[in-house]
């Protein structure tokens, strides 16, 4: 059995082992039994001077009788002690008595050296919490019992890895000196923390080290809610197996510096998702004053040039959009830097007042449209209307403003297309797609395309639901044809400007005559939609017997335009067709702004892989194109190695590569040369290393699950805080146990008890 | 030393002797092997009467040197004595139960105290009448059981050595009483040699001694005893079972060996103070050693005695 802090901590005494308690209580009869067995074992005599006898026993009966019992208790009490010292008392919680005890045990320290560990505190000769937190450590290992205790040291920046060989944790044993030099080296990381992992780490150490009985944790963090809120869950169910494993104790560094604020730059966005040439951008970035109300003043940058003035501006804990002045317009396409710098005087933690984010900027969107029914004109054809829609002609140099170009096909081509050269994929009334179509379909959309899928008079419902459905490319199952007949009115689209439900429409907020809510709709597929499904209705048809102009968007009615995430991707369905069979849409103004603001919602920049947070290795999609073998150098423009593996998922023949690094550690712009083109990299600190608001105690044992734990405060412990500590005494009671022995061996010979002669001949 | 001396000296070792049934061949063997090696007889010197003269060589004593030959004729003579034919020894042999005790074992045979006191006895008796001195003969334990009028008669070691042999030890002793029934029972002055435990009252052990003496009886006073008496060897528990209705006591040995042999040394040493008062020779003798030891000593000491 372990030792239980729970109830130790409550009792002056306590024992690592029970079950040995027990039996040392059940020792100090053997001496006893021996004695009462000795009495009927001996042998028979006929003896002639028993005169003499009789008087050396009448003259020394008290003392032999003293004799036989103070050797009886030095017996009792060897074999007790013997027990006891095998059962290991932890004594004297409370007195100073435990400091001339030894210990033995297993320590696990669990080192947080994310980014928030670098506040600059200022203590005398620990300028970070890290400083200070080392310390600590090195102040706890001083004062371990040498060759009686080990120490496993986990450091808790992320990311940390739970299944293979993993930095994080060194496991250095009895080597006291050595644990102090792990504890020097332990180096600031610019990474979040990963508390959980460093707790399983320190978990499966506890369950693999089965010699040491006695167990403790030391949990070293800056208690911010960063560190804890985001895995309070995960902690909840971790907290009282480690209490069962472990006597867990916490070291809050910032007990005595709650006070303690940072202002922070958590995220910088394209508004409207995709940022294209041509047209204005905006941008938005999230910063935040985490402690106190700060006013501070933010610079835009472009490409590490400004974007029009600095600014003031107040600060404080909750989200604060900020947005760009002064929209910026993108000559060319490719990867831009977008920063935010905010300067504040006086931040404790200014390696997060900097965030940089790369956007790459479309230039010419490739779109494939896919014609079930062929036909001339708008009207007839879905391709023709579609490619009107995303590429509309401009009268002067430019041949069209839009970043798209769409690239009509038949269905029938469908197979031959190399989907992953295309950012999206429509689907216009065809009737039906085979299974290695669906799949590839399938495949492409989870790797990051979109597609658009239009309905019309060729749909093959049976078709549709027992392929597309299957593989989450349908929002749900077609269920029935809505048709109006002559004499009926068009369904209308539930569409109010001041009532805008989705992103999507975002770009008609506020526009009274976009016609929207005018287009009318002869003919769409109903469709049933699944409770939490994770389809989005766009927008929705006009409930029947609602009078035009009274209808409200968030009524109920079958969905018009629904959209739902597959992988990294989006589909988009549409129920009605694309052309002008099914609706007078086409004919609208307002038919190729939506057009187009569906697929630039649902069209992934595609940087994603350019943006990453410290500790992110990097990985180069198969798909990015390269004409040399990439070269990844960090801010400091020092070259970092890259690993290439076979994607086989790749539609390419033979498989492409993919190329990653090691975790990226440094914050800043990484630069990745692919031969005759450079992609800036992004690595920023993670932003939940910003909110530096801390926890008390009893949120931190609320956060483990209400274990029973000591917590400690910033302040290394003093002599006497350890002295207090439990203190194994097993090894003393062997030292005395050795010592009674010896005086059990020389009264037994003072007293004649012990075999000195050999044995009688009688 | 030649074979022969050596074949016979072993018989002089109890272990020896206790595989040797027959108490007169034992008592034979004990003096033919005290007496191998020696140049004269260990009685020599005891008699008074005057055999011959012998002239003097260089070596010889001049205590015995005759000076009224000297005086007369100019030559150096020794008076040369035959050896005395009228000593009466009595020997009085304790057959009580304490006397039975043995630790010494010898294949399936065991040397009791008693078997050593006979053994003594016989010898002693095969000695005296050898030069013709009369021998008798007291066995007792709690009563004088058995007494033989002393004799120099050829057939009385038989008749000696046969008593010794069938004399049952069953009883307590009580040797004051049978010392006292002893002085009056002799009316010749004796050589009384006493062989026995002496486990016994003290005060009538001393009071029978003082009555032989009273009597102008010259006493040897034997204490035999085992090696385990002397010694105390034991280790483990133990119930020792005292003879003479002793009882019973179950003890530690090693805890109580210590205040046994002082208990044991009190009394042997009260008893040889005893006897030193009265002019008697004591001598404690371990059944464990050979009897040579013992009785050649005792001769040697008895010799001095007489001069």
């Amino acid at each position: 059995m372990v030792f239980e802090p729970n109830t130790a901590t409550s009792l002056a005494f306590g024992f690592v082992s029970w079950p040995m308690a027990g039996v040392a209580a059940g020792l100090i009869s053997i001496p006893i039994i021996i004695h009462i067995l000795n009495r009927r074992r001996f042998k028979t005599v006929t003896w002639a001077a028993m005169e003499f006898l009789m008087r050396a026993m009448r003259k020394n009966r008290r003392r032999l009788e003293f004799e036989q019992w103070i050797l009886l208790a030095t017996r009792c009490l060897v074999v007790f002690l013997l027990g006891l010292a095998l059962a290991r008392p932890m004594g004297c919680e409370r007195t100073s008595l435990a400091r001339i005890a030894g210990r033995t045990g297993l320590n696990v320290i669990v080192l947080d050296n994310s980014y928030s560990m670098a506040y600059q505190a200022d203590r005398p000769g620990a300028k970070t919490h890290l400083d200070q937190a080392k310390k600590i450590v090195d102040q706890l290992i001083e004062q371990m019992s040498p060759g009686g205790e080990s120490v496993v040291l986990i450091t808790a920046g992320a990311p940390i890895n739970a299944t293979g060989p993993n930095k994080s944790i060194s496991k250095i044993g009895y080597d006291l000196a050595q644990a102090r030099d792990a504890v020097k080296s332990v180096r600031q990381t610019y990474g979040g923390t990963d508390l959980v992992g460093a707790l399983r780490l320190a978990l499966q150490t506890g369950r693999e080290e089965t010699r040491e009985q006695n167990k403790t944790l030391h949990i070293l963090t800056d208690s911010t809610r960063g560190a804890w809120d985001p895995q309070m869950a995960a902690l909840k169910q971790l907290g009282p197996e480690l209490a069962r494993m472990f006597k867990v104790v916490h070291h809050d560094l910032t007990r005595d510096h709650k006070k303690q604020w940072n202002d922070a730059v958590l995220d910088v966005s394209a508004v409207g998702g995709l940022v294209r040439v041509k047209f204005d951008s905006d941008f938005r970035a999230d910063v935040r004053s985490f402690g106190s109300e700060q006013s501070a003043v933010v610079q835009w940058k472009v490409d590490d040039k400004p974007l029009g003035a600095s600014f003031s501006t107040p600060l404080g804990p909750t989200a604060h959009e900020l947005m760009t002045k002064e929209r910026p317009q993108f000559a060319t396409g490719g990867p831009h830097v977008i920063s935010v710098d905010v300067r504040v005087a006086g931040d404790h933690l200014p390696g997060d007042n900097v965030r940089n984010h790369v956007e790459d900027v479309a230039a010419d969107l490739k779109v494939l449209l896919v014609e079930g029914k062929r036909g001339a004109g708008v009207n007839q054809s879905s391709g023709v209307s579609l490619a009107a829609a995303l590429t509309p002609a401009h009268e002067g140099p430019l041949k069209s403003l839009s970043s798209f170009v769409a690239e009509p096909i038949s269905d029938l081509e469908l197979g031959n297309r190399v989907l992953h050269e295309y950012s999206a994929v429509v689907l216009a009334d065809v009737a039906q797609l085979t299974g290695p179509e669906a799949d590839r379909l399938k495949q492409f959309v989870e790797q990051g395309g979109t597609l658009l899928v239009f309905m019309g008079d060729g749909v093959n419902k049976d078709n549709y639901n027992s392929l597309l459905l299957p593989r989450k490319l349908m929002p749900g199952p077609l269920v029935k044809l809505m048709t109006t007949g002559t004499d009926q009115k068009p369904y209308r689209l539930n569409f109010k400007p001041n009532a805008i439900q989705s992103d999507y429409l975002e770009s008609f907020r506020g526009m009274e005559n976009s016609g929207l809510d005018l287009v009318g709709v002869l003919n769409y597929w109903q469709l049933e939609l699944a409770q939490g499904s994770g389809v989005t209705p766009i927008i929705k048809y006009v409930p029947n017997g609602i009078e035009p102009g009274k209808q409200d968007p968030g009524a109920p009615g079958d969905p018009a335009i629904t959209v739902h995430g597959l992988g990294q991707g989006h589909v988009v369905w549409i129920s009605t067709s694309a052309n002008g069979d099914w609706t007078d849409f086409p004919a609208h103004d307002a038919y190729a702004p939506l057009m187009q603001e569906l697929l630039a919602h649902s069209v992934k920049s595609g940087t994603h892989w350019m943006n990453l947070e410290v500790g992110q290795p990097l990985i180069i999609p198969s798909n990015v194109r390269m004409t040399a073998a990439p070269v990844l150098l960090d801010p400091d423009k020092k070259a970092l190695a890259l690993e290439s593996k076979l994607d086989e998922r790749s539609e390419r023949v033979g498989g492409s590569t993919i190329y990653t690094s090691a975790p990226l550690n440094v914050p800043g712009v990484y630069s990745l040369a692919l031969g005759e083109t450079t992609i800036p990299i992004a690595v920023n600190i993670p932003p939940g290393e910003a909110d530096l608001r801390t926890l008390n105690d009893e949120a931190i044992r609320e956060a483990l699950g209400r274990i029973e734990m000591d917590m400690e405060g910033e302040q290394p412990p003093t002599d006497l805080q350890v002295a207090e500590a439990g203190r194994d005494w097993g090894w003393h009671l062997t030292l005395i146990v050795l010592g009674l022995l010896c005086v059990e061996a020389f009264m037994a010979m003072r007293f004649g008890h012990w075999k000195v002669a050999a044995p009688a001949q009688v | 030393m030649t074979e022969t001396a050596t074949d016979y000296r072993k018989y002089l070792e109890p272990r020896t002797l206790a595989r040797i049934a027959s108490l007169d061949l034992r008592a034979r063997l004990v003096v033919e092997g005290l007496m191998t090696g020696m140049h004269r007889s260990p009685y020599q010197g005891i008699s008074v009467e005057f055999a011959q003269h012998r002239q003097y060589v260089a070596g010889d004593d001049i205590r015995h040197v005759d000076w009224k030959v000297f005086g007369k004729t100019d030559k150096i003579y020794l008076k040369q004595y035959q050896e005395e034919t009228n000593l009466h020894l009595i020997c009085v042999v304790d057959a009580s139960e304490s006397m039975g005790f043995s630790s010494i074992t010898a294949d399936k045979a065991t040397w009791s105290k008693y078997d050593h006191a006979t053994a003594i006895a016989a010898s002693l008796s095969y000695m005296a009448i050898q030069q013709q001195d009369s021998v008798g003969l007291a066995v007792f334990d709690s009563d004088l059981k058995h007494y033989i009028k002393p004799s120099n008669s050829p057939t009385q070691w038989k008749v000696i050595t046969q008593d010794l042999t069938t004399v049952p030890r069953l009883k307590k002793t009580n040797t004051g009483r049978v010392l006292d029934q002893l002085a009056e029972k002799l009316t010749h002055r004796s050589v009384i040699v006493i062989l026995s435990d002496f486990f016994d009252e003290l005060e009538g052990i001393k009071k029978g001694l003082r009555h032989l003496r009273y009597k102008k009886h010259e006493i040897m006073a034997f204490q035999i005893m085992d090696p385990a008496e002397i010694e105390f060897p034991f280790e483990e528990a133990t119930l020792f079972q005292g003879l003479e209705g002793m009882g019973e006591l179950l003890t530690e040995p090693r805890a109580l060996r210590e205040g046994y042999l002082r208990q044991l040394e009190a009394f042997t040493e009260e008893i040889r103070k005893t006897c030193r008062g009265m002019h008697i020779d004591f001598v404690r003798m371990n059944s464990g050693e050979p009897l040579d030891v013992t009785l050649s000593g005792f001769l040697a000491a008895r010799s001095a005695t007489m001069k």
